[in-house]
């Protein structure tokens, strides 16, 4: 296991070896995207909307542009991301000819999102403290710590994807009819608790509205722990149901 | 004890079966050539061999473990020089050997010794800090080459190791297996070019659709298929008429292309025919290897043999 744990830890530095490389093109959409919604939400339709739940609309939209930003980053490097390493670059390919095998490539493939999620959970929480939208600057380490939990599913949701498509715009698809949802439902623009109860017991099956919640509690301090037990252990459970079906898939990718 | 021991091996893709029961053992030290067309199964054997192919049926032993269940130990002990590089494009020369070395487990204190002896050894060591796609071909397979070498490996598999490659890296290429050779590694090789397993291989293991036809070194192989001496005829009209009618009974008369062969036991013999027909043959060469593959798998059209 520490074996396994130390060849997948490898992968994440080839990961951040390339990502490094263009780092400012790779990270600036990633800082620019929340600050769009920003401008454009909370800002062009903020003043239409009097209070949500006491505070302002831009109040309300701001952690959940956090949780969003890993949502993005995690699904996109675990599908587009991995799937061009997997098929045109063949990386797999030779790494599997050392001691990585499959199961290493899926957990250093988990390492890497879970660091890349937290660290742009981190940045985006950087620009809401200069904004004034988040109250205390301690909680970007527990900000970016709930990012990187809600990395994980988000890109177990892109690593089954990418098992099953056969080209690689058939992302387009999973991103329309999961993604796509799962981002405008999970409660980032509106309050869960104001639509209708089987909605709210619905909305319950994506670990990405956990994840929002979580963030929404902490930043709006209101975060006890049975609500960390719940929201947390959905989202480690998700993580670890949706990671052991990847791991599934990947390994029968890879190993023909 | 044998390096790679196999019995009675299968595997099947779906319907497709790659490898019909093959037994096949190579010993410590020895350099063995597997040869045949595309899709006899020389790739799917190689997977097999350290674990990213599961095989269907029959008995895989690579240094006496299981790759199926201990893929790690057997690949700790192997390099693979696989078809395509699959060289990191996005990372340099350095860069690329850097990320093996940790895959291979280098200790961290011997990784930048390591990469420049290699680098110097295939004569890169001026690319070190260029990216790959700046790479000629002939460079990327330089460097998937001593990519294999880092953890100086036991066995060497080398999947087409100079397809697509000038004369010259063919050459350095062949001078280097010589000397892993040399070292006592062991060394299978897949290739279609059958000069290059004359020259480097011991033992040359023919496959055709999924089954060993015969193995057995170069010479051997040539005595028992195509012995003798080859005469090739083109540009004379009716020339399958008059061969036939003069050729002696025990002699091979076959086509390849547009020209007709004719095998005969001795030289002297087809100096001897070349004077009786009156015809003169655009070359006469001692039969080798490529006669025994043609033959062998049944792309040899062979008219009465």
């Amino acid at each position: 296991m520490i074996e396994s744990l130390r060849l997948s830890w490898h992968i994440v530095v080839r990961n951040w070896t390339v990502y490094r490389k263009d780092f400012l093109a790779n990270i600036s959409p990633t800082l620019a995207d929340p600050s769009l919604i920003m401008v454009s939400l909370g800002l062009g339709l903020g003043p239409l909307i009097h209070d949500v739940n006491g505070r302002s609309y831009l109040a309300f939209l701001a952690p959940g542009l956090v949780a969003t930003t890993a949502l993005f980053t995690s699904f996109f490097e675990s599908s587009y991301g991995f799937y061009v390493r997997m098929t045109y670059e063949a990386v797999f390919k030779a790494m599997l000819t050392t001691p990585i095998g499959p199961r290493e490539v899926v957990i250093g493939e988990y390492l890497w999102n879970f660091i890349k999620g937290a660290i742009m959970a981190f940045g985006v929480c950087l620009v809401l403290f200069a904004f004034g939208l988040m109250p205390s600057l301690w909680m970007v380490l527990p900000a970016a710590l709930i990012g990187g939990l809600i990395s994980i599913p988000c890109a177990a949701m892109g690593l089954i994807s990418s098992s099953y498509i056969h080209n690689i715009n058939q992302f387009q698809t999973v991103y329309s009819f999961l993604i796509a949802p799962i981002y405008f439902l999970s409660g980032v623009f509106f309050p869960i608790e104001s639509m209708p109860r089987l909605f709210q017991i619905l909305i319950q099956i994506s670990p990405f509205s956990h994840g929002v919640r979580l963030m929404q509690l902490l930043f709006w301090e209101q975060l006890t722990w049975s609500a960390l037990a719940w929201h947390g252990g959905m989202l480690i459970a998700f993580g670890v149901i949706l990671g052991l079906w990847s791991n599934v898939r990947i390994h029968r990718k890879l190993i023909a | 004890m044998n390096v790679i021991e196999a019995h009675g091996l299968t595997k099947a893709f779906g319907k497709f079966e790659a490898l019909r029961g093959v037994n096949l053992t190579v010993a410590r030290g020895e350099c063995v050539g597997l040869l045949g067309p595309n899709g006899a199964g020389k790739s799917t054997f190689i997977g097999i061999l350290y674990g990213v192919t599961d095989r269907s049926g029959g008995e895989l032993r690579t240094f006496g473990l299981d790759p199926r269940t201990q893929s790690r130990e057997v690949k700790k002990r192997l390099g693979v020089v696989p078809q395509e590089n699959a060289l990191d494009e996005a990372l340099t020369v350095t860069e690329n050997m850097r990320l093996f070395a940790r895959f291979v487990s280098l200790p961290e204190s011997k990784i930048d010794a390591r990469i420049d002896e290699l680098l110097r050894y295939m004569a890169l060591e001026h690319k070190k800090d260029n990216p790959i796609r700046a790479l000629s071909g002939g460079m990327k397979r330089r460097l998937a080459f001593v990519r294999a070498l880092l953890a100086e490996p036991e066995l060497l598999v080398l999947d087409e190791p100079t397809t697509g490659l000038d004369p010259s890296v063919r050459h350095l290429l062949w001078q280097k297996v010589g000397d892993l050779k040399r070292q006592g590694k062991t060394v299978l090789i897949t290739t279609h070019y059958m000069h290059e397993a004359e020259v480097l291989c011991d033992r040359i293991v023919i496959l055709n659709q999924g089954k060993i036809v015969d193995e057995g070194t170069p010479r051997a192989l040539i005595e028992r298929h195509t012995p003798g001496f080859v005469s090739i005829y083109a540009g004379v009209e009716n020339l399958e008429e008059k061969l036939k009618a003069l050729l002696p009974s025990d002699w091979v008369l076959y086509k390849q292309q547009d020209n007709w062969c004719v095998r005969a036991p001795s030289l002297n013999a087809l100096v001897d025919f070349q004077k009786a027909t009156a015809m003169s043959p655009l070359q006469i060469r001692p039969s080798n290897l490529e006669d025994v593959y043609l033959k062998l798998t049944g792309e040899e059209l062979s008219q009465n043999d």
